[in-house]
């Protein structure tokens, strides 16, 4: 009866899919009888099943005020991520900065799936783009490198870059990357590990696999791989495109990265996205304020001079090609190409100071803006303080945590009000605020 | 037209060949007024204006190498165009040896901008009208649309049967003038073929376009044209809402009072008023917002930005509530049904067809889709489907399957070697339209008859 | 068709630099060119007035950069910045008398209301950039929450342009250049006009990142001509006429612990801190930096200026302690260095773009 019953599950839910043949009578009347149990039970709490509950009508979540406009739903949209800043500890700033990053990509003959729009592939390759130079522009002094997983081995698809034309240019071409075979995530692992054994301890090892198989076919013990992880550091998290795999799970929990399964197509590029800003460092973490940190390091780094195009040329180090535009090293005034490297001649490392500096704000961020939740006393300026926008003369009905009815935005530091458009763009471009310069 | 945004690509503006015909000594005397070289200035492509702006200030001429060494490499023949362009308005002279401002532009341009004189070139402002409160921007937009838009909507409609309100007989007299209607057969005023493209043009287009015959026509009235321009220079220059005096003005400006006020560029209280508000249609001259304020009630900023909707079904959804608009719509679409906000409608060969033979072309139709597109279809890229493009180019193609050429049919050669003889030459001179030789005939074109008649004769005449 | 309405206009935003000492030092006599305030300010209004006159949609947004504080002074785009309560007069154009009479006024009460404490203050330059990126974000994005749409906003063409007097501030550094990104996302061009004062590096990358132009007013006297020539065009006019572009482009930056600008720095790997000097803490994020480290870097610092002559690599390798002939105090190389060096030292150290070839003995750690 055990059997039967088993059988009887899996019409049962080709019944539902509206796919009723008749195949089974028997079955199908207990399937009935089942169905009817299960919309009893939805009845009391209004979802059937998994998978429509997951599905929100965007349309429905917006709801029109009195007057049919649709301002209030901005507005609470705009608070719900002032509430969600306000949240994020503003003392995260033990940040990892020098990253390296082996981006994992899934060849398999799964990614051929059509339940993301064009392909599972296609979309993957997008989104990869994508996230390459979003990568790059908060992490400037990162290096990516690209394996691809197909017919059971790992393939180098491109070597680790700092410079994001390099990448792109690796996953560029379609027809190269035609998806074929198994996956085997072990193989790949491997040699993601061997490409990165060679970096100092100071910067970060990263793995993100974006995986649309269901299996994988390794050739040992996928656990010691793990383990190999584990001790090298390497913080591997898992884009899944199908479902949770328990090793990619396990993956992901013990050497710190995130797991997440894309629900749709705007849910794989927002979990995809969320890899992007550099994570907190975890050592440090858990040693807590001034103890030692033996992956921290002092480095020295030179900021060189750039010269036009109009000067005189003359050979360059690295190619020896006589070139007018370049770099020169603070140290030894040797010409270089392009930064950052390290230079031929002494070895410092050149960076340019901008690309440090882009991710400053990672470490010094704005104090979130407190709301003014009612008119005070004395008379406050009736323009906002960045943009000279008027505040509106009078408070409006709307409240909710966060907001300000008065559209007032008050900076602790230097007390000045700012509308909610430069809340916004401070803290989120600017990293700045024009009130107290910092 | 789409245009590449490369500065210098941007067609000159309608008014500077009209400038180029003027004398020498006309241009200087117009210069002489700070409003009118502020407002030719802006006329002027962002090139030709960067040039101005970099002699400006300078006191001695400057020598051309000088200048042209700091243009790039593929700017070299803007650069040069540029040039000659200023020159032709006499804004440069002599560019080739040392470049230097016309004197009388550089002070007068010069005073425009850090103030002062007594040109009294600005219009002057009248004094505070006690009595009456002051005249209110909305109703000078509501004038402005009023008048302009019956202009228009008496053209769209003229020779459908409907009556609209008649414009003012100036107007009448200037559109036959212009060519945009005409009296066909003794009767009524019938729109022309330029008149229906006339309507396709963006409002800045259409209002210079009948400046422009304005111009023509006030050289024919013996008006002073150094008069009329600086007095349209100086509505553009003036500001709206404000209350301006007419005690300032020459006759002729103050004859020019009554026409400007019938399209709508003027409003004044009276005719016999001694103060006058220029519209929103006089002080965009040199701009290039849009010179009407969104039109009537509602849909207050659609026009601006484009009200028609387009689907790759010739489909044609437009959200506008304004009759003009319908009426020019109707032009060459089938409209199917009417809505308070929006009318439906569809490009079909036939509508299109009608429009061709009034004389619309198929590039006007399509800039005009584009020029009025709503934001929604702006997103798209290419901004019309190409289908639809395509296909309204393919129905004009239709209209001009025949060509005709005018020329002469040579046949009843004597021997196919007279024949071969004459067709040798009639190549020779690239003048042969069509040849059969089983027939021993060739068409040749119009311009080439004379030298194969005269080739013939002298043969004729050597052999026999 | 014409094509007139396709140019985009363009929107202006500058910021005038009016730290009253730097001026009073400007208009000194002494000065190859001096170049008083009051002049500046004429010619500096003759630009405004030519921006507005190129183009009827060209909008304008001036502010001013002052000892401890930075305002608004004009904006064509808010009608309730700088009411404007002159009389009309037929003698100019009315928008250009606004623009002047408005901002000198603007100017003359913000001087007249700074005591003689603010003085001190250091120049608020970074405020009013941040003030000019939220402006220009505003009327880039004109948002139905601010109720700023009043009208369909034809496109325009940003530009941010500092006429600067005051010195780099480098404890602006990083807000600079948190500015400079942010503009860069907005795609706004700064222009920089060094007028008075020593070359500054933070508004050199300012001018080089965003693609804007970064010239050093050497002939004082042809200022208006200068402004003219390099900034009044628009971006597409700059393809076909050139504008002058810097020379050399300092990337230096200025270090965390004494803010002094460094060529060579020591960098915290967790946090992209700077520092001049070795430290054994880092002071952001408190990570302590292991012994080895400590000692290899003191060992190995270029504590010596840039060597005049050029030296064979195998004498540049041998550590040298003898003081070679410099504008430099030579501070104390090797281990105790991180507490006996003299910072300011390292701050007059100027890229040397000779070839002079000054190796450290650092290559072998």
């Amino acid at each position: 009866m055990e059997v039967e019953s088993g059988s009887d599950d899996f019409i049962d839910d080709d019944d539902d899919f509206g796919g009723s043949r008749g195949k089974n009578v028997k079955g199908k009347g207990k399937a009935i009888d089942r169905r009817k149990k299960d919309k009893g039970k939805g009845k009391i709490n209004e979802q059937a099943y998994a998978w429509e509950a997951s599905y929100t009508r965007s349309w429905d979540t917006v709801q029109e005020d009195e007057a049919g406009s649709l301002q209030s739903a901005v507005d609470d949209l705009l608070a719900r991520g002032r509430r969600r800043r306000l949240l994020a500890p503003s003392s995260a700033f033990r940040r990892t900065i020098i990253r390296h990053l082996i981006l994992l990509l899934d060849l398999s003959a799964s990614m051929m799936d059509r339940d993301m729009r064009p392909t599972r592939f296609d979309l993957m390759l997008e989104y990869s783009r994508e996230f390459v130079l979003e990568w790059f522009d908060q992490n400037p002094l990162g290096q990516i490198g690209v394996v691809g997983m197909r017919a059971g081995v790992g393939e180098r698809i491109g070597e680790m870059s700092s410079n994001p034309q390099d990448v792109l240019k690796a996953i560029a071409d379609r027809h190269k990357l035609e998806p074929a075979g198994e996956p085997s995530l072990q193989n790949a692992i491997e040699m993601a590990r061997s490409s990165m054994s060679h970096l100092p301890t100071h910067s970060s090892r990263e793995i993100t696999i974006i995986f649309g198989s269901l299996t994988t076919v390794d050739p040992g013990n996928i656990h010691d791989t793990l383990d190999a992880c584990i001790k090298d550091k390497i913080r591997i998290s898992v884009v899944a495109l199908a479902a949770e795999m328990k090793i990619c799970r396990e993956m992901c929990d013990k050497t710190g990265g995130q797991f997440g399964v894309a629900i749709n197509d705007g849910h794989f590029k927002d979990i995809l996205f969320e890899l992007i800003p550099p994570p907190t460092q975890r050592a440090a973490s858990k040693a807590g304020g001034g103890a030692s940190n033996p992956s921290a390091d002092l480095m020295m780094m030179g900021f060189p001079t750039r010269l036009p195009d109009t000067s005189p040329p003359a050979l360059c180090v690295c190619h020896s090609e006589l070139k007018s535009e370049g770099f020169l090293c603070p140290r030894c005034s040797a010409k270089l190409c392009d930064v950052p490297t390290d230079c031929d001649i002494c070895g410092l490392m050149i960076v340019s100071s901008p690309h440090l500096a882009r991710s400053f704000h990672h470490l010094f961020p704005v104090k979130p803006y407190d709301a003014v939740m009612e008119a005070s006393l004395s008379s406050p300026s009736a323009n906002c303080h960045g943009c000279e926008a008027p505040f509106p003369k009078t408070a409006s009905a709307m409240s909710g945590e966060g907001i300000s009815p008065l559209g007032r935005y008050k900076c602790p530091i230097c007390l000045n009000d700012f509308c909610s458009d430069c809340d916004v763009f401070v803290h989120d471009v600017v990293h700045c605020c024009p009130g107290c310069g910092k | 037209m789409p245009s590449k945004l490369t500065a210098g690509s941007f067609a000159p503006h309608q008014l500077l060949p009209f400038l180029q015909q003027q004398s020498q000594g006309s241009l200087t005397r117009l210069y002489q007024r700070p409003s009118s070289c502020l407002s030719i200035f802006r006329l002027l492509s962002p090139l030709e204006r960067q040039l101005v702006m970099n002699m400006l200030w300078l006191e001695s001429p400057i020598p051309s190498s000088t200048m042209s060494a700091w243009v790039n490499k593929d700017g070299k023949k803007l650069y040069d165009a540029a040039l000659s362009s200023l020159s032709q308005i006499h804004i440069i002279s002599n560019p080739l040896s040392k470049l230097n401002l016309n004197p009388t532009f550089k002070s007068s341009l010069r005073q425009a901008i850090t103030g002062g004189g007594e040109h009294r070139s600005f219009g002057v402002p009248s004094e505070k009208d006690e009595k009456r409160g002051p005249t209110t921007v909305e109703s000078l937009d509501a004038y402005a649309v009023e008048r302009w838009e019956t202009i228009l909507h008496y053209m769209v409609t003229s020779g459908t049967g409907q009556a609209p309100t008649k414009p003012s007989q100036g107007v009448l007299y200037l559109l036959q003038r212009s060519g945009l209607m005409a009296t066909i057969g003794g009767g009524s005023l019938q729109i022309t073929s330029a008149g229906f493209q006339f309507l396709l043009h963006s409002p800045h287009t259409q209002l210079w376009d009948l400046l422009l015959q304005y111009l023509h026509m006030a050289e024919e009235r013996q008006m002073d044209l150094v008069e009329v321009l600086s007095f349209l220079f100086m509505l553009s220059t003036m500001e709206l809402g404000r209350d301006y005096s007419t005690e300032n003005l020459s006759e002729t400006q103050k004859a020019m009072l009554e026409d400007l006020r019938d399209y709508g560029l003027i409003w004044q209280r009276k005719a016999s008023s001694r103060r006058f508000n220029p519209t929103r249609l006089a002080t965009t001259l040199t701009s290039s917002l849009p010179p009407l304020p969104s039109s009537s009630r509602s849909g207050s900023a659609s026009q601006a930005q484009g009200f028609i909707i387009l689907e790759t079904n010739y489909r044609l959804y437009a959200y506008t509530d304004n009759p003009l608009q319908t009426a020019v719509l109707n032009l060459f679409v089938t409209l199917k049904s009417r809505f308070p906000n929006m009318v439906v409608g569809s490009i079909t060969r036939e509508s299109v067809k009608k429009a061709l033979a009034n004389g619309i072309t198929a590039d006007q139709i399509i800039s005009y889709l584009t020029t009025h597109a709503h934001p929604q279809m702006r997103k798209n890229t290419p901004l019309l489907p190409v289908t639809v493009q395509d296909q309204i180019r393919l129905w004009e193609l239709e209209k001009n399957r025949l060509k005709s050429q005018e020329g002469y049919l040579y046949t009843a050669f004597a021997s196919q070697a007279d024949y071969e003889f004459v067709l040798k030459y009639a190549k020779q001179l690239n003048v042969v339209l069509w040849e059969n030789g089983a027939k021993r005939s060739f068409f040749g074109s119009m311009e080439g008859h004379a030298n194969i008649r005269g080739f013939i004769e002298r043969r004729t005449g050597a052999g026999g | 068709m014409s094509d007139f309405a396709v140019e985009p206009s363009s929107h202006m935003s500058v910021i005038l630099d009016l730290t009253p000492a730097q001026w009073y030092l400007s208009s000194l006599p002494k000065n190859e060119y001096p170049l008083s305030f009051r002049s500046f300010l004429s010619q500096t209004l003759a630009f405004l007035n030519s921006h507005l006159a190129s183009k009827h949609e060209n909008t304008l947004a001036v502010y001013g950069a002052l000892p401890g504080k930075s305002v608004i002074l004009y904006s064509s785009t808010d009608s309730s910045v700088g009411q404007d309560e002159t009389v009309a007069d037929a003698n100019s154009y009315q928008p250009f008398k606004t623009v002047d009479s408005v901002v000198a006024s603007q100017i003359t009460d913000e001087l007249d209301a700074l005591g003689d404490s603010d003085e001190e203050a250091p120049c608020q330059l970074v405020g009013a950039l941040t003030k000019a990126l939220c402006h220009i974000n505003r009327i880039m994005n004109p948002n139905f929450t601010t109720g700023a749409s009043d009208a369909p906003q034809p496109t325009r063409e940003p530009r941010i342009i500092i006429l600067s007097v005051s010195p780099d501030l480098s404890t602006s550094y990083i807000p600079i250049m948190n500015s400079i990104f942010s503009a860069q996302k907005l795609k706004v061009t700064i222009d920089v006009c060094k007028i008075f004062g020593p070359d500054a590096v933070f508004l050199q990358q300012a001018a080089h990142l965003t693609g804007g132009s970064y010239i050093y007013l050497e002939r004082r006297d042809a200022y208006l001509q200068h402004l003219m020539m390099t900034f009044l065009s628009p971006r597409s006019v700059r393809g076909i006429l050139a504008v002058p572009t810097q020379e050399k482009i300092d990337f230096r930056a200025a270090c965390f612990c004494h803010k002094t600008i460094v060529d060579i720095g020591f960098v915290c790997s967790v946090c992209l801190s700077i520092f001049c000097q070795p430290v054994p803490v880092c002071s952001t994020c408190r990570t302590k930096f292991p012994m080895k480290t400590l000692q290899r870097l003191n060992a190995s610092r270029p504590s010596f200026p840039p060597q005049p002559v050029v030296r064979s690599m195998s004498a540049a390798r041998t550590p040298t302690t003898s003081t070679p002939p410099g504008t430099r105090t030579p501070s104390v190389s090797n281990h105790h260095a991180d507490r006996t060096t003299s910072i300011s030292s390292s701050a007059s150290a100027k890229v040397n773009g000779s070839s002079s070839v000054a190796v450290g003995n650092g290559m072998t750690p």
